[in-house]
């Protein structure tokens, strides 16, 4: 790749700088490389946002009892469809219950379901990719496996699949795993793919290295990189369907607050309410849009290839 | 050419079989299909009653093949509910589907793809991380949040265009387009923010060809070495990127129907899956995975036309 104006973001200044001022310490201030977290953080500033808003609703769903809800299931049919007010900070809904509290209790389903997706979808399509990158003869069968699953589309398989199960968080991960697991697998099968041709790799063959050694020392450390990213962005996919199976009404069971139902519960009534469906809605968008941010930090920074580019 | 085609199309055999299982096969996803239809009322007489009336209880691959073989006669089965054919019922919703799709696909299309190509021949600048703020407020807020914000602001308070509801071409194109242009909007904007992130993309690369130099220095006009020069260069990353997008239009379909009450092939799935109506949900897969299948090969075929070089 040619250097360019668009190639060389302006990012990467004070780096260039450095060289240039080393031997004339008088002249620039000594900029040395920030280390720490805080020099990480402000080199990728995508990742500190992202981190920040993330780590506000981990907050939220872990500290959720302690942050002056009350009980979000609780009944209370003379105080229906209240406005926003002090008492009730993002009001009522038609049965009475305090939307506040429904919130910050949802934040608790949608990043299990989040990260138990990324990270089993991960685990699975490693294996899956690593045994078909590997064993030749596995490979078109597997690989028609997963073109077919590829085929069916992501948010329509995971309806279809949750339809077919009874409603629960882990049916609703399960499907949604289902969905995303040939998605990691055709990418480490690529990763795979491309480092058997690599000189080391070769080299370790023929000094009569066994295939789960080379596979665990050679192969696994550099699909680690693109698998990270890619978990980034599954996790933020599988939250959005998460809201969308229990929105349309084959999620998460009624009886648990989280965001998709709440505006499920709220559709009724949003012309005249909207606060019940709106309050969810942001608090979805932030939390998917922390994760996506990370992804996009993560990219940045684990594939200086592809920065600044897509 | 036509061997090629020939080739392509037998290939899609294995994918539309695996397809075929695992839609027949996620009826089972949960042991007993009878049972979850029953309902947790229902005694273990009920529940045989209906395994041996729906043909659960027969060995699964008796039930796979005399399905298969029914499928590819064009035969979705008959749903559990309404007893009508499912043939039936998705050609009585296919029209609002479709016109919500092909209407979102141009709309999508014609703004995605000159985004990117500013964003690209902007790099760096404010209007570059703004269009790719967009594109990743797109990837983020999903569909049904979008839907409601757009209700409530442009039909609900500014009164623009109607909240909900489908009105069919034939009675004018005015009302058909008003009624779809909030929903196509929701609909496109993850589709947009694909589009736009993987032109701007395929331009970068593209524009910093020995090609594109030459043709600005021999004073060819910046619009035209943006749009005819770089972009039918970057055409095919970005047309098969809205092929796969497709994928995202279907799913997205259900959400939107829902939250704009379109009679379409959304609102028979939700309502099916309420019902566990399980050949609907079959039938609406399968169909919308062979659309998927066959739109993906057509854009395939189709990148001779915008790459001579390339040949079958």
């Amino acid at each position: 790749m040619s250097a360019s104006t668009i190639e060389v973001p302006q990012g990467d200044a004070p780096q260039g700088r450095v060289a240039v001022a080393a031997p004339m310490p008088d002249v620039l201030p000594p900029m040395r490389r920030i280390g720490g977290v805080v020099g990480f953080l402000r080199r990728n500033p995508t990742i500190a946002v992202g981190g920040f808003l993330l780590l506000l609703m981990i907050g939220v769903a872990v500290f959720a009892p302690f942050l002056g809800t009350v009980d979000p299931t609780a009944l209370s049919p003379a105080r229906r469809t209240r406005e926003p007010s002090a008492m009730y900070w993002f009001g009522t809904d038609m049965l009475g219950r305090d939307v506040y509290s429904r919130v910050l209790y949802g934040a608790r389903v949608s990043l299990i379901v989040g990260f138990s997706v990324a990270l089993i979808a991960s685990v699975i399509g490693l294996a899956i990719g690593l045994v078909s990158g590997f064993v030749r003869w596995l490979d078109w069968f597997v690989m028609r496996v997963m073109d077919g699953l590829m085929s069916i589309p992501p948010i329509l398989l995971a309806i279809a699949l949750a339809a077919a199960t009874r409603g629960s968080v882990q049916n609703v991960i399960f499907a949604i795993t289902v969905a995303e697991i040939p998605r990691v697998a055709r990418l480490v099968r690529g990763v795979v793919l491309s480092l058997r041709e690599q000189p080391y790799v070769d080299a370790a063959i023929t000094t009569g290295t066994r295939v789960p050694v080379i596979m665990w020392r050679h192969i696994l450390p550099n699909t680690l990189a693109p698998m990270t990213v890619q978990a980034t962005y599954i996790c933020a996919s599988a939250m959005i369907v998460e809201a969308i199976l229990s929105f349309i009404g084959a999620g998460t069971p009624p009886t648990t607050p989280s965001w998709g139902n709440i505006m499920a519960e709220g559709r009724a009534l949003w012309q005249v309410k909207p606060y019940i469906v709106f309050f969810p809605a942001i608090f979805l968008s932030i939390t998917v849009l922390a994760v996506n941010l990370l992804g996009d930090g993560l990219r940045d920074m684990l594939d200086p290839r592809m920065a600044k580019r897509v | 050419m036509f061997a090629y085609i020939l080739r392509r199309l037998i290939a899609t055999i294995p994918v539309m079989l695996v397809v075929a299982a695992v839609v027949f096969m996620m009826v089972y996803a949960s042991g007993n299909p009878a049972a979850l239809l029953a309902g947790d009322q229902a005694t273990p007489e009920d529940i045989a009653r209906i395994e041996h009336a729906l043909g659960y209880d027969r060995p699964k691959i008796q039930q796979f093949v005399e399905w298969l073989w029914r499928v590819m006669q064009g035969d979705l089965g008959t749903s559990v509910f309404t007893n009508l054919p499912v043939t039936t019922m998705i050609a009585q919703r296919i029209e609002p589907t479709v016109s919500l799709m092909l209407v979102t696909l141009v709309l999508s299309v014609g703004v995605a793809v000159p985004m990117g190509v500013v964003a690209a021949w902007k790099a760096g600048t404010w209007i570059d991380r703004a269009i790719m703020v967009i594109a990743v407020l797109g990837f983020s807020v999903p569909v049904f949040v979008v839907g409601y914000i757009l209700a409530w602001v442009f039909a609900l308070q500014l009164d623009w265009f109607p909240v909900q509801g489908y009105t069919p071409l034939s009675e004018g194109f005015i009302p058909f387009i008003s009624n779809l242009i909030l929903p196509a909007i929701a609909l496109g904007g993850v589709y947009i923010a694909l589009i736009a992130r993987i032109t701007r993309a395929t331009m970068l690369e593209v524009l910093q060809q020995d090609y594109v130099r030459t043709a600005r220095a021999k004073g060819v006009g910046q619009r035209e070495i943006l749009f005819v020069h770089a972009l039918k260069n970057a055409a095919i990353p970005i047309v098969t990127v809205i092929g796969i997008g497709i994928a995202l239009l279907i799913g997205g379909a259900v959400v939107t129907e829902s939250v704009f009450a379109i009679p379409g092939l959304g609102r028979l799935t939700v309502d099916a899956i309420l019902r566990r109506d399980f050949p609907v949900i079959q039938g609406v897969v399968l169909m919308f995975s062979f659309v998927y299948v066959i739109i993906n090969l057509l854009i395939d075929l189709s990148y001779s036309l915008f790459d001579p070089r390339i040949r079958y």
